[in-house]
């Protein structure tokens, strides 16, 4: 049997509190060993890891690249399949590869089976895919089963066609499916990161939310503590609530900390949709069981009738050249977002003589208004600006011939007062023109209705 | 006195590509209470500050956490071309000095 079949045979049993360890909240950028040797100590009963999200950007969705190095990528799946492999529990791992479509999933399957050859492990693999097939996306666009959110433009079927992937993000059901098919790794492309650690204890008879509101804190590990940090976290579940324990001694989950954890990255702090429901922190209560280890209880949850998965995809929109500079001259600074524009119009005098004006050419001023949304009114002017030139332009070469004319003529555009006639910008290095390969935006963040959140997510089995 | 100066988090970050929030979070009930209740944290300031029509702007006091939550649209959809700050992680900024 595997280790799927003999917990869920096991609680069927002697029914007793579920331990999950919430191992990494980012798989790929490291595991602290010793806490995750900690956690292992404490022999949960499921090790659950999230890898991706859409927090990330649209480039790594559209190119089909993770996020993570492949070297710290495969050290940390190493980790944590050799610990799960020997304590026979089950491995459960969301949003593979960063972004979970089919070239994410498809890396993280080539290395668990590298590892598993190189180390000589032998396990059975449930894979669900997230990538949600083109045919079947036009004709719920064509009869409105697509809808908008967050003030979304409507999907149209361009975008559909035009998206490098398109990704569902699955819930609990598939986890399920894969959980009661006896197997010992569950390996899901994007998926909600709740559905990793809920599934099994839903599956047990745990109340859903319950379940779902530790799912939502321990996927993140030991984020909801005091310090915050990447730790692994341990979570014991019973039928009236839950207790939180980082496996970093210095780290404490206190109700407060807990509790405040409902706000991160969340537009509502008391509820949250999921494709199979709603789950309800009106009424959660958090309370120190000692000065390190927080209990939880109160979240609900409400079955859907109308379930919904939400789509993410990416398309191409060119390919991105980079000139990055400095300056120190004040008056420079002062006048730079109006020579900025004059400097563009040059450019395009230059490099569209005999072709269309077909990129675009922006300018970031660090000091300035770099980074802000909306930068305040009369503030001081800094004493050195970073200015960062963006060209996306239909091909590398383009984008290149852009930013690299661009470079030469702020270096010696000539404006009302200028003293430092032998060049407006310092470069950190040359050539300070970079070439970023094809750049992305999500065209697809909308809502597809159906009538089964699971068809969409097939389970395949594997034995490795 | 400045916000800066009571609260223990003042942080942004997105919520989904489309959607900016902000948590300010206060280590004793007393600081929560005083800055929950002043309208310098209310949608028309807000939206002021960061030139986002009051109506879009949401308040959530969440006194469980001793936090309060402001949520509104990203000026630009996360990792279009021409955004600023793709996590929005630094959009904060505006917040830190509100007199309360």
């Amino acid at each position: 049997m595997s280790a799927s079949g003999r917990v869920i045979a096991e609680f069927r049993r002697s029914p007793r509190p579920i331990r999950l360890l919430g191992a990494s909240g980012q798989l790929g950028y490291g595991i602290p060993a010793a806490s995750f040797k900690g956690g292992i100590e404490r022999k949960p009963d499921l090790i659950g890891c999230d890898m991706g999200s859409i927090d990330i950007g649209p480039t790594y969705l559209g190119k089909g690249e993770m996020a993570t190095s492949p070297e710290s990528t495969r050290r940390d799946l190493r980790r944590v399949l050799t610990a799960a492999r020997a304590l026979d529990v089950p491995l459960v791992i969301g949003s593979a590869g960063s972004a979970g479509a089919g070239p994410h999933l498809d890396a993280t399957l080539a290395m668990i089976r590298d590892i598993a050859r190189t180390d000589g492990l032998r396990f059975r693999m449930a894979v669900m895919r997230a990538d949600i097939p083109r045919p079947a996306l036009l004709d719920a666009v064509r009869t409105g089963k697509v809808t908008s959110f967050d003030s979304m433009p409507a999907l149209t079927e361009a975008d559909v066609t035009d998206a490098a992937h398109i990704v569902g993000q699955m819930g609990m059901g598939p986890f399920r499916a894969a959980l009661e098919a006896d197997v010992d790794v569950v390996i899901a492309g994007r998926a909600c990161d709740t559905a990793i650690f809920a599934s099994l204890p839903a599956l047990l008879g745990f109340p859903v939310g319950l379940a779902m509101h530790m799912a939502k804190i321990i996927e993140c590990g030991s984020l909801c503590c005091v310090p915050g940090g990447r730790d692994p976290i341990l979570a014991e579940l019973d039928h009236d609530g839950f207790t939180l324990e980082s496996m970093n001694p210095e780290r404490r989950a206190t109700p407060t900390s807990v509790a405040a954890h409902s706000l991160y990255e969340q537009s509502d702090p008391f509820t949250m949709q999921e494709p199979d429901g709603t789950l309800d922190l009106t009424h959660a209560r958090y309370e120190a069981v000692d000065d390190r280890r927080a209990r939880v209880s109160g979240g609900t949850w409400r079955d859907t009738s109308a379930p919904t998965i939400k789509l993410e995809g990416a398309t191409k929109v060119g390919e991105r050249a980079v000139l990055l500079c400095g300056s120190a001259d004040p008056r420079f600074i002062e006048q730079c977002k109006s020579l900025l524009p004059k400097v563009a119009d040059l450019v395009q005098s230059l490099v569209c003589e005999d072709q269309p004006l077909d990129y675009t050419l922006r300018f970031r001023v660090y000091g300035i208004d770099g980074v802000r949304m909306v930068a305040p009114e009369n503030e001081a002017p800094p004493g050195e600006v970073f200015i960062m030139g963006e060209c996306i332009a239909p091909s590398r070469e383009r984008a290149s011939e852009v930013v690299r004319t661009c470079k030469q003529f702020l270096l010696h555009f000539g404006y009302p007062g200028r003293l430092s006639t032998a060049g407006n910008i310092a470069f950190p290095f040359t050539p300070p023109e970079v070439s970023l390969g094809p750049a992305y935006r999500f065209n697809v963040y909308h809502l597809l209705h159906v009538d089964d959140a699971d068809a969409l997510f097939p389970v395949e089995i594997e034995t490795v | 006195m400045k916000l800066s100066d009571i609260a223990q988090v003042i942080r942004s970050k997105n919520a989904g590509p489309r959607r900016l929030t902000l948590d300010i979070m206060f280590g004793s009930d007393t600081d929560y209470n005083r800055v929950a209740q002043s309208p310098a944290l209310g949608a028309e300031n807000i939206g002021r500050l960061y030139r986002v029509p009051a109506d879009q702007v949401t308040i959530i006091p969440y006194p469980v956490g001793r936090a309060i939550k402001i949520v509104m649209p990203r000026t630009i959809m996360a990792g279009d071309p021409g955004d600023y700050d793709v996590y929005g992680a630094q959009q904060h900024a505006p917040l830190l000095g509100i007199e309360i």
